[in-house]
């Protein structure tokens, strides 16, 4: 009966502990930084959970892509991707709900970043701020709308509609104007009446290091993520606060609709934004923190989006808006713009 | 060396599936995107949007237009510089050869960023004609036409001047100067004898440097940016950005179509002078 009964308990135990071990959580990140993610991220919790982590990157445009193509099967448990993209991917019903009582870090993290779309589908880990970098030997920038002076136009370089930079840089530079935003049409015609005067209209702000040390810009409104390479070069640059404020994106965590490790997941978004995974990044200047407990140094922080003050003064383009109307400010652009 | 047709065949197949399964189903399964329908039938609505909008014609006027004038200038050059290396003595011409080949040896990406140090505000041109006083002020010479002109043309200007060298090699030594002796100045001589016997060299080169000038993506992505925005770099915005995979399909298919034209024209060329 004694043996009966150890073989029925194993038989029940064996395939749980089969199953915790081969436990896998797929997940789908930007080709970013991911030594780093590895050693502060993946390989902690991979210890920690004894479970494997499998990890796809690319380009949100292509991972999304992968995702609508298995909607069916998914094969991807969690990603990470902008507000807007996040938003795109619940209207194409590929995320699931996230639960807030799986996540307790929530409480943590910053107002904003808390459920960026007010939809319950996503959770901020990270944002930025988007302002100018300028060669403050040269100019002044006191305003979003100093871009566009004549004595400034011939030395700037703007972000195209099509980047994540563009429509919030020409938001903030249509209030400058005095419109009110979402609305781009005033600030494309300024940008249009200024196209050829304009250095570049830049796709990646890598390009953009290079103008910059050989003088061929002196001003483009940056994500802040981009700033630390400005500041090894040796020609002067400043970050501006123009009066307008400034604005930024941020990027979230999502849920995939009909994945089979849902539990695993959101146990991973909840270490993802633990102050001490949280910490970690911002050390390494890899992510600003979206958790607000988060400490570092002053010399980490101005190479950051970091704090309260900051975090309060984006003025972040809501994603619903983003989404309807980007099709119709391509247009406006590829009109006033486009060459 | 086979016995027959059937045993040749066979060893074809291996080389034949794969291009197929890699190649060729791949590239059918995107172009057909583009004649699809909304609704799944077949249509060409696809191409007439896409030429109905200013900004897709002027791109597509422009990568034209560029391909064509970076192929004349490259014939221009390409012919003078295969001329001056064919009457070198060997040694001088495997040197100059080897001139000719070692930029196909560096990256695109590493000789375009060279350009953008050239062309720059303070760069080797602009200084030039300060010193030279025929400037007062830096131009602006980056994310222009000219910057991805002449990106193209340093790109494929090698691929222009080898086929005529080897064209301009096998032309009989004794031609040109026959030719000379019957009172041909050097233009009669370039036009009626050395243009129509290194006809192949220059379809060749031609169709290489055509082809190339129209689907190089580097050059124009960092000399040009989306001020000088060609079929190529829109092609990358329409995926990468606009998930647009159906405007994406047809620039690819206009791309094929100029690629087939071109190549095509340029026989017709070659075929209707030796007709001559």
């Amino acid at each position: 009966m004694k043996l009966l009964a150890t073989a029925i308990w194993l038989a029940c135990i064996l395939p749980l502990t089969a199953e915790a071990a081969n436990r896998t959580l797929t997940i789908s990140v930007y080709a970013y930084a991911q030594d780093d993610y590895k050693r502060l991220v993946y390989d902690p919790f991979e210890a920690r959970c004894g479970c494997k982590l499998v990890v796809e990157t690319g380009n949100s445009v292509e991972r999304l892509a992968r995702m609508e193509t298995n909607k069916a099967h998914p094969v991807v448990d969690m990603a990470v991707v902008s507000m807007a993209d996040a938003l795109r991917a619940s209207r194409d019903g590929l995320l699931a709900k996230i639960d807030p009582a799986k996540l307790p870090n929530i409480e943590k993290l910053y107002d904003l970043a808390k459920d960026p779309n007010g939809d319950g589908m996503s959770v901020g880990y990270t944002f930025y701020a988007t302002s100018i970098v300028y060669r403050p030997d040269k100019m002044k920038i006191e305003s979003w709308a100093d871009l566009l002076k004549p004595e400034y136009v011939g030395h700037i370089a703007f972000p195209n509609i099509t980047t994540n930079q563009g429509p919030p840089a020409l938001q903030m530079l249509g209030q400058a104007m005095g419109e009110t935003a979402p609305n781009l049409k005033a600030p494309i015609a300024a940008i249009g009446q200024n196209k050829d005067d304009i250095v570049t209209f830049y796709e990646k702000s890598s390009q953009l290091v290079q103008l910059m040390q050989q003088e061929e810009i002196w001003a483009a409104p940056i994500g802040r993520f981009s700033w630390g390479a400005f500041t090894k070069l040796d020609v002067p640059v400043a970050w501006a606060t123009p009066k307008e404020g400034q604005t930024g994106g941020m990027n979230v965590m999502v849920l995939t609709k009909g994945s089979q490790n849902q539990d695993l997941a959101q146990e991973f978004m909840n270490f993802w934004i633990s102050t001490d995974v949280q910490t970690a990044l911002a050390q390494k200047l890899v992510d600003s923190p979206a958790n607000k407990d988060v400490k570092v140094a002053p010399d980490i922080a101005n190479n950051l989006t970091y704090g309260e003050a900051t975090a309060r003064s984006l003025k972040l383009i809501p994603s619903a808006a983003i989404l309807d109307q980007r099709d119709g400010w391509v247009k406006e652009w590829n009109e006033a713009v486009g060459q | 060396m086979f016995h027959n047709r059937s045993e040749a065949l066979i060893l074809a197949i291996p080389a034949a599936l794969f291009a197929a399964v890699v190649f060729l189903v791949p590239v059918v399964m995107l172009l057909s995107e583009g004649f699809h329908g909304p609704a799944g039938d077949w249509s060409i609505g696809a191409y007439t949007a896409f030429f109905s909008e200013t900004l897709n014609r002027t791109v597509f006027l422009r990568t034209l237009r560029l391909g064509l004038e970076v192929t004349a200038a490259a014939v221009v050059i390409g012919y003078a510089a295969a001329l001056a290396i064919v009457h070198l003595p060997s040694k001088g011409k495997g040197r100059m050869i080897g001139l000719v080949v070692l930029p196909l040896m560096i990256s695109p990406v590493a000789r375009t960023y060279a350009w953008i140090v050239i062309l720059g505000r303070t760069g080797f041109v602009n200084k030039a004609l300060m010193t030279l006083h025929l400037i007062d002020s830096p131009l602006h010479l980056l994310f222009s036409e000219t910057a991805v002109f002449l990106g193209l043309l340093q790109l494929f200007l090698p691929l222009m001047i080898l086929p005529l060298i080897g064209a301009l090699e096998n032309l009989p030594k004794d031609a040109v100067a026959a030719a000379r002796v019957l009172g041909a100045n050097w233009l009669q001589v370039f036009w009626k004898i050395v243009l129509p016997l290194t006809r192949e060299g220059l379809v060749l080169g031609g169709a290489l440097v055509f082809t190339g000038s129209l689907t190089a993506y580097i050059t124009p992505a960092i000399l040009g940016g989306s001020k000088v925005l060609m079929l190529e770099t829109l092609l990358y915005q329409r995926v990468a950005v606009s998930n647009d995979f159906v405007a994406a399909s047809v620039i690819a298919f206009i791309l094929i179509v100029m690629s087939f034209g071109a190549n095509l024209v340029l026989k017709h060329l070659a075929t209707a002078r030796s007709r001559i």
